[in-house]
């Protein structure tokens, strides 16, 4: 205890080391984004790999977990910083902003998945079914033009929560592989009805209107002094803000009594349920809650994209969003965010390899779940007093 | 309706509800004797078929023309290869994952049943074009007005109830079998009994993916068709099957399948609108029956250890 | 210790900088992009048309007399609108790439056509049959090289009635495409006094139509139609003869590849009727140097039915090129005067909507395992009978 009083001037102030990380992880993100040729892709994802494992050998990875766990609010607002300087450095390309946008949005329902998988332990193979509600509900509600398009988003949340209400009765009663088949039901139920259905477009999918925020439309490009900017950058701010304003809550409710069932619930229900916690309430809130999220993002991602089509919420994108969450660790909102960039923009960035992309990918999901079951960066411990973990 | 159609429905039913629970046995299986689901099972089984197919082309190749002699090699070969590959895939992606959450068992295989399909598409030759497999069941049919039966579907729905009939033998009345219920039923107390657990998991992966891979030739005689998809919806519906039935199950196995099959031809046959719709209806009956019975129509015969 | 995890940490985001950097340089290529199912059910079309595109490259750029190096950008749509809209914006909004020849899947197509227009990027579609495509906007940006579903049914349902077929039952698949096709069809099928007896939708990836060709066979149709691709046809056909159904089997220019014989062998398949816009490669001068030149420069799949059409559009494209030079608007603007243009499909003429006119539609049958045109088959001749014939 004593080093503690020693001259302070000498203590390794261990933000730092967290501010350099997002530092080089946006500078890295902007590499990634912009890299074209195939070598250049390959020579990044090498270095990622040398730097983490020296990071791993020199153990400089321990001080990155010791700098969030002194100082998170203070590193996430750099993170939100430096995520929007990002998109404005990114500004005049529109791909790379499609990319980081859908990157962002991905996060974002995976968050609300991890609500139901890393808290309630409650399993979801239908995350596509709740995310193309979402994106339904934009595509109707543009049509109305008298709608005010940023509540349409509410909506979107609001839809994707009706309809987990009759999937309430089987999602708490079953647990398990019982529960996974249920939502896997429902999902491929979801995808079959749109494309069968005439009404909301059938197979061929819906025109979305553009989102618009006080009389401004979302697709026109800004002009910021004298620069035309993407018109992605709209959607690319918003969803950011969408991001940090999830990820808060997620952080919030984590503290919170309410994510405290949901832990105690998934270690063991049945002596969750002998301290007085309800288990269907519990399952109850945690379902809804991610499911909302999943909606919202999937109401801003119809938006952006301008076009959907039920084999865009297939099953095969639930999977990926499962895998997501997995490979970022269950429960893990940062691990989400590193997972959901690796999920989205590599496939994409491996078009250059064409037929083999998905193979790789597969190969390359395996491989990480064979070594690194917990997923890359796995949740820690509840950190109720941040500033005593500190120093030792 | 006239009764020509109704046994004709009664007839299709019965064809799929055997290949459905073909797989779904796997499922209950593998579910029994290690608690994982292994959903790369369809795609297994899609692999075990092109196995078949292509021990086809090469009994063909060498001129081997009687058809039952054909037969005997494809489901020689591809039984024998996808047991192997079930047996490996337990060993290599499923064992060691044994204290990982269940999730990433169910996320391992299911990626595993991505790269396969993918793998079967890129690498065997014009993969991503559906191939042709040789009808080598006579194909006599009797004609009843409306109703045709072919002696092809007979013959496959038999082998097929023959087949589960068989290991219903294995699991019940064999050494194996007893070792593979006392896995199932205790794993701790089985190693102690002295029953090497690691032979019987890998026996009981081999003997549901030969089953399974028996069920894609039966797939392949059929419909005369295979392609490197086939095995994600027979997955699919499969391991809902399973579900449904019960897990760890072998009757609840048999049916939940033969319940599928009949949701989906009810469907078809029944609703007023479009045909379409079956899936709609199948699915949505699962997750109403899932409501009234949380643990399938067969429930397991466990009890939690608190 | 901590500095020197500072420095390779700053330091291996510079080197990604500097790798970047080099990457741009400046040069007198002309990048071209092709989009297409590359994977999934229906890649093999999708790979034939990549690989006539690259063909239409290869051989421009082995020609001296061209003033720019070409290199194709192709990307894969999947067939699905949400990943065709990503790769379509991802090429639009490629400054370098000054054209584009796009899509198979007509839903794709639909989705991705707002794209081209918002970027200025010329398109030129080279499968997709959708009517909407070219005539559900008056985007300068889009045109197209191949026919729509209008005149392919207009001639199926003349031919058919022709032959004496009064009654037809549909299946189609519930895509757009699919979709389409049986609202053509039974529209003229009804002006030239014929029955559609029954319709059923199916999803496009469906194993088991048993079920739908049970009620079929109660209605005892003539002649058995499947609107949908390739997959889908074969499944259909082999699910006819399970059930014992003896009628004519048709199906629309989806199913005219090699690969329905390849599925199905050639003694189901024989007989089998199908419909596609423009004249046979075989049968004009430049699709038989195209054919020859496939075989040439050997890839490993075959061009399959719109293989000619994508190497009319990206030659079109690159001739484009040639005259305006590589700026959108140039191009945009020389396509909307594309006027009887030469190309190894025929003559390529834009409308108003950039669409090309092809009057011809050419009518084939599976004979022998092959396709033959319907006007030199043995079935045509009288050598050979159609099942249910009159």
């Amino acid at each position: 205890m004593t080093d503690l009083s020693l001259n302070s001037t000498d203590r390794p102030r261990p933000w730092r080391t967290g501010a350099i990380v997002i530092l080089a992880a946006g500078v890295y993100g902007w590499a990634l984004i912009m890299a074209e040729e195939t070598w250049q892709v390959l020579g990044l994802l090498v270095l990622a790999l040398v730097a983490v494992l020296i990071g791993f050998k020199t153990g400089q990875v321990k001080q990155v977990h010791q700098a969030w766990a002194g100082s998170e609010p203070r590193l996430n607002r750099l993170a939100f910083a430096t995520l929007i300087a990002l998109i404005l450095a990114l500004s005049q390309e529109h791909f790379a902003l499609l990319m980081v946008t859908t990157v962002l949005l991905y996060f974002v329902a995976a968050m609300g998945l991890n609500i139901q998988f890393g808290f309630a332990g409650m399993v979801n193979f239908a995350g596509a079914a709740f995310f193309g509600a979402g994106a339904y509900t934009a595509a109707v509600l543009g049509n109305v033009t008298a709608f005010p398009p940023l509540l349409t988003l509410v909506a979107g949340g609001l839809v994707a929560l009706v309809l987990s209400i009759p999937l309430l009765v089987p999602i708490v009663r079953t647990t398990g592989h019982y529960a996974a088949v249920v939502t896997i039901a429902f999902g491929v139920l979801f995808r079959t009805f749109l494309e069968v259905n005439e009404i909301l477009g059938g197979p061929q999918g819906l025109m979305v209107a553009p989102m618009r925020l006080f009389g401004w439309d979302f697709n026109n490009s800004p002009v910021i002094a004298g620069f035309e900017m993407s018109f992605y950058a709209n959607y690319a701010l918003l969803a950011a803000v969408l991001a940090a304003l999830v990820f808060t809550l997620l952080r919030r409710l984590e503290r919170s009594w309410i994510g405290l069932h949901m832990d105690a619930v998934r270690l063991d229900e049945t002596a969750a349920a002998c301290f007085g916690i309800s288990i269907k309430r519990t399952k109850i809130t945690a379902f809804l809650m991610g499911n909302l999220i999943l909606g919202v993002s999937g109401a801003l991602y119809g938006m952006m994209i301008s076009f959907i089509a039920p084999a865009s919420f297939a099953f095969s994108d639930s999977l990926l969003m499962v895998s997501i969450v997995l490979l970022g660790g269950l429960g893990s909102p940062w691990g989400a965010a590193v997972a959901a960039t690796i999920v989205i923009l590599l496939p994409e960035k491996l078009q250059l390899l064409q037929e083999y992309r998905f193979l790789l990918f597969s190969v390359l999901v395996i491989l990480v779940l064979l070594f690194r079951p917990d997923g890359l960066l796995p949740r820690q411990l509840r950190n109720f007093f941040a500033s005593r973990r500190a120093g030792k | 309706m006239d009764f020509g159609l109704i046994a004709q429905y009664v007839a299709n039913g019965i064809l799929l509800g055997t290949m459905y629970a073909l797989v779904a046995v796997g499922f209950t299986l593998f579910f029994g004797v290690l608690d994982v689901i292994k959903f790369s099972h369809g795609d297994v089984l899609m692999l075990g078929t092109f196995i078949g197919f292509t021990a086809w082309l090469g009994l063909e190749a060498i001129g081997v023309s009687n058809p039952w002699l054909q037969l005997l090699g494809i489901l020689l070969c591809s039984l024998g290869a996808t047991a192997l590959i079930g047996a490996a895939i337990a060993k290599w992606l499923v064992l060691p994952l044994k204290n990982a959450p269940q999730l990433n068992t169910l996320l391992i295989t299911l990626t595993l049943g991505t790269a396969i399909r993918e793998a079967v598409r890129l690498f065997y030759p014009n993969g991503s074009n559906p191939k042709a497999f040789p009808a080598l069941l006579p194909d006599a049919a009797i004609e009843i007005g409306n109703f045709s039966l072919r002696a092809d579907s007979v013959i496959l729905v038999l082998a097929g109830l023959g087949l589960i009939g068989l290991l219903n033998l294995v699991i019940n009345r064999t050494r194996l079998g007893l070792a593979i219920r006392a896995v199932a039923q205790d794993e701790e107390t089985a190693r102690i009994m002295g029953i090497n657990y690691t032979l019987v998991v890998l026996a009981t992966f081999a003997l549901g993916s030969g089953v399974a891979a028996f069920a894609g030739v039966m797939n392949g005689l059929y419909y005369n068709e295979i392609n490197f998809g086939m095995g994600l919806i027979l997955g699919l519906i499969g391991f809902s099957a399973a579900i449904v039935g019960g897990l760890g199950n072998l009757y609840g196995a048999i049916l939940g399948g033969f319940l599928f099959a009949g949701l989906q031809t009810v469907g078809a046959a029944l609703l007023p609108f479009a045909s379409a719709y079956k899936d709609v209806f199948a699915f949505a009956v699962v997750i109403a029956l899932m409501a009234w019975k949380p643990t399938g129509l067969i429930p397991e015969r466990s009890s939690d250890r608190v | 210790m901590r500095n020197k995890f500072h420095g390779i940490v700053l330091a291996a985001s510079a080197c990604a900088g500097l790798a970047l950097a080099s990457g741009a340089q400046a040069e007198t290529t002309v990048h071209l992009g092709f989009l297409g199912p590359l994977t999934g059910g229906n890649s093999s079309v999708g790979l034939g048309g990549r690989n006539s595109a690259e063909l239409a490259i290869k051989l421009r750029n082995a020609d001296p007399d061209t003033k720019y190096t070409y290199e194709l950008d192709a990307l894969d749509d999947e067939c699905k609108p949400n990943v065709g809209v990503q790769v379509a914006t991802k090429l639009a909004t490629n400054r370098k790439i000054a054209g584009a020849v796009t899509h198979y899947c007509s839903a794709v197509a639909m989705g991705t056509v707002d794209v081209y227009h918002r970027f200025g990027m010329p398109a030129t579609i080279w499968g997709a049959v959708l009517p909407d495509i070219t005539y559900g906007n008056d985007y300068p940006e889009i045109t197209r090289v191949n026919g729509t579903m209008i005149n392919q049914n207009e001639t199926a349902a003349k031919v058919m009635t022709g032959l004496g077929y009064k009654s037809f039952a549909i299946v189609h698949d519930t895509t757009d495409y699919g979709k389409g096709h049986f609202n053509y069809l039974s529209k003229y099928l009804a002006e030239n006094g014929a029955e559609v007896v029954g319709a059923f939708g199916v999803t496009s990836d469906q194993q088991d139509f048993t079920a739908e060709l049970t009620q079929i066979k109660a209605l005892a149709p003539e002649v058995v139609v499947y609107a949908g691709l390739t997959p889908g046809g074969v499944r259909v056909r082999q699910q006819m003869d399970k059930l014992g159904i003896q009628a004519v089997f048709e199906g629309v220019s989806g199913i005219k590849s090699d690969a329905f014989f390849e599925g199905l062998g050639a003694e189901l398949a024989e007989g089998t009727l199908t419909f596609l816009e423009g004249a046979p490669a075989e049968k004009l001068p430049g699709g038989a140097y195209f054919l020859s030149e496939y075989e040439k420069a050997g890839f490993s799949t075959p061009p399959e039915a719109y293989g000619p059409f994508a190497f009319a559009a990206m030659d079109l494209l690159i001739d484009a090129v040639e005259a305006v030079g590589p700026d959108r608007k140039a191009i945009v603007e020389y396509m909307g005067k594309v006027e009887g243009h030469d190309s190894i499909t025929g003559p390529i003429s834009f409308d108003d909507h950039g669409q090309n006119t092809v009057a011809l539609i050419t009518g084939y049958v599976a004979q022998d395992g092959k396709w033959v045109v319907w006007d030199d088959s043995d079935y045509a001749k009288g050598t050979r009978k159609l099942p249910a014939a009159k």
